[in-house]
């Protein structure tokens, strides 16, 4: 199958104002692309899906409790191209889930697939996806949190090429917790696109992340997090730094239903320009109709603080060091919410990978 | 040893000249204060031997150790010996101080081809220089002056000063922000670092109180972009009786 440049959303509208759709269809029509075969898996135990080109190499899997079925894809623009078989994480009852890490290999062209993670009553996941390869990955997610269900999840984008377009609608049921982090470190253009809904009382979901971008690369997340019951928490917390000619933009709503009373919203939007070639576009979105709620928004763009490179210097830190700790340290407090250390060291690693290449 | 040489220095910010034809020569195992009005250009003189960026030397030529000295990047100044301590320590959040010290010291060592220190030599190193100067050993786990007091961001500069070690000081209003104790800490911090017969410091304060614990041989004053005056000890003194314009008068 492959998508017509005339079947994409428009940027016209507001949704897609800052997509770079046209990075999208060149990514779709790159040419065939021999499978990066570097192991990409970190050192946890649990279940291991690798997709080549959105296929399962079933050699290469260990399915453990994860299964392949097919899924209904929901109407997104890109989500719903994804329709078809995927995988699909179910997890009973007060269980606790082995990690599932899933590598996804794009050998160029376009590869679509659909997912599923479907957490019951009391029962935790931690879920790792790493997009590497090149070409056009889309997928789709869709996350159903019982009561008092818990999911990590961490997610890398760090494909050599091409363009990730990611569509995930998740509910999250009464104290259910849902901690969502993105890392985009490769040199692939990017969309996180996704929807939120606090469905039960006392919900919390996080969802965050770091984009960095250089080149003439474009990544961007469009989130919208929609509190429908009492006493919901949600964090928005995303860093995007942007270097060369790069754009990184983040666009995040939250919206608070009238019965949403007791809602606590927060959205940390930062920008960070490393040099004036650059663009970061923010936009933290409050659409709020309950009367006792808290709403917190922060959306700040800029550059590094000379006083504090010139203070690194003065101690013996050359510029280029200097100007990779200060990076590092903007986008440490998104990172800092992967809660498992291999995880949160795998990603520290790749955004160094990426200062060190940049820088 | 002449360590640092200063002669005929022009300096500007944004296009405004602030040093006008200073000249100063420092040898090994001295100690000079330099005093002075605001805006006489004490703070000035320090950033550009530090080398901010901003400051332009547009006449003039300063040598430290022999060599070119504004030929040098900031870090290379470090790395030769240099060690500037800043009136305002400059916050940053999301490092360590642990980990910025470490950087600096171990990037210094490297460019000196010295072998790095490892974590557990750096630890022990800059957990005593934190005992000696009276700071919990724990705020080195910090982020570098977050939060700190003006005292404890005073008191960190000197931890840094005695980890790196440095052959020549150049200290900008340290004593500001103290109190008492604190005076008398940091006072000693910088003879034990600093008084050695291989070493030398710059003491730039507008008060004599800090030179009732290092005692300077000698003590300039700067006023209007060059030294006006050069004494001994006694100047200082005379300066707090009869302030700037009685000296220079």
């Amino acid at each position: 199958m492959t998508t017509a440049v005339l079947d994409l959303p428009s940027t016209r509208a507001e949704a897609w104002r800052w997509a770079d759709l046209g990075a999208l269809s060149a990514a779709a029509a790159l040419g065939p692309v021999a499978a990066d075969a570097a192991d990409h898996f970190l050192d946890l135990p649990g279940a291991r899906l690798l997709f080549v080109g959105g296929v399962l190499d079933v050699v290469r899997s260990d399915l453990v409790g994860v299964s392949i079925e097919p899924i209904a894809a929901g109407e997104h623009a890109l989500g719903a191209r994804t329709a078809g078989e995927g995988w699909v994480l179910r997890v009973g009852k007060q269980a606790t889930a082995a990690p599932v890490q899933i590598v996804h290999v794009a050998t160029g062209g376009e590869n679509h697939l659909p997912s599923a993670i479907v957490l019951a009553e009391d029962a935790s996941a931690q879920v790792v996806e790493t997009y590497v390869g090149a070409g056009w990955s889309n997928r789709f997610l869709r996350v159903e949190l019982g009561k008092a269900a818990r999911l990590m999840r961490a997610v890398r984008i760090v494909q050599a090429a091409g363009f990730v377009s990611l569509r995930e609608e998740a509910v999250l049921g009464e104290a259910a917790n849902l901690v969502t982090t993105f890392l985009g470190a490769g040199a692939a253009g990017s969309r996180i696109d996704a929807q939120i809904t606090i469905d039960g009382d006392a919900a919390l979901a996080e969802y965050g992340g770091a984009l960095l971008t250089a080149g003439t690369q474009q990544q961007e997340c469009a989130v919208r997090v929609r509190h429908d019951a009492v006493g919901g928490q949600s964090h928005q917390l995303w860093r995007a730094v942007a270097a060369d000619r790069s754009t990184a933009s983040l666009a995040a709503a939250v919206e608070v239903a009238r019965h949403a009373q007791k809602t606590d919203g927060e959205q940390s939007l930062r920008g960070l320009l490393l040099n004036r070639t650059a663009t970061v576009n923010l936009k933290p979105e409050l659409e709020i109709f309950a009367d006792d709620v808290k709403c917190a928004h922060g959306a700040t763009v800029g550059e590094l603080d000379a006083r504090a490179l010139f203070y690194m210097q003065s101690r013996g830190i050359p510029t280029p060091r200097a100007t990779a700790l200060l990076t590092r340290a903007f986008v440490a407090d998104a990172l800092g919410r992967i809660a498992d250390e291999t995880v949160r060291d795998a990603f520290e690693a790749d955004a160094d990978a990426w200062l060190e290449a940049a820088l | 040893m002449t360590l640092l040489n200063i002669e005929n220095l022009h300096a500007e910010i944004d296009g405004k000249e602030i040093l006008k034809g200073l000249s100063l020569s420092v040898n090994a195992g001295e100690v000079h204060a330099i005093m002075g009005p605001n805006g006489a250009g004490k703070s000035t003189l320090g950033y550009v031997l530090g080398g901010r960026p901003g400051y332009e030397v547009t006449a003039g030529s300063v040598t430290f150790k022999g060599q070119d000295l504004l030929a040098l990047e900031p870090h290379e100044r470090a790395a030769a010996g240099m060690f500037l301590g800043f009136q305002y320590p400059v916050e940053i959040p999301g490092v360590s101080n642990v980990q910025f010290l470490r950087e600096a010291l171990n990037a210094q060592r490297g460019n000196r081809d010295e072998k790095p220190l490892s974590g557990a030599e750096f630890l022990k190193l800059a957990r005593g220089e934190a005992a000696k100067l009276e700071m919990d050993a724990e705020m080195l786990k910090r982020p570098v002056n977050v939060g700190f007091s003006g005292g404890e961001k005073k008191r960190n500069e000197m931890v840094q000063m005695g980890v790196i070690d440095p052959a020549f000081a150049i200290l900008d209003e340290t004593d500001s922000g103290l109190d008492i104790d604190a005076l008398r800490i940091v006072g000693d911090g910088i003879n034990r670092i600093m008084r050695a017969p291989d070493k030398a410091v710059l003491l730039i304060t507008h008060y004599q109180r800090l030179l009732d614990y290092v005692k300077p041989d000698f003590v300039h004053v700067l006023d209007g972009g060059r030294i006006t005056r050069t004494g001994g000890a006694e100047l200082a003194h005379e300066l707090e009786r009869e302030g700037y314009a009685g000296v220079s008068a």
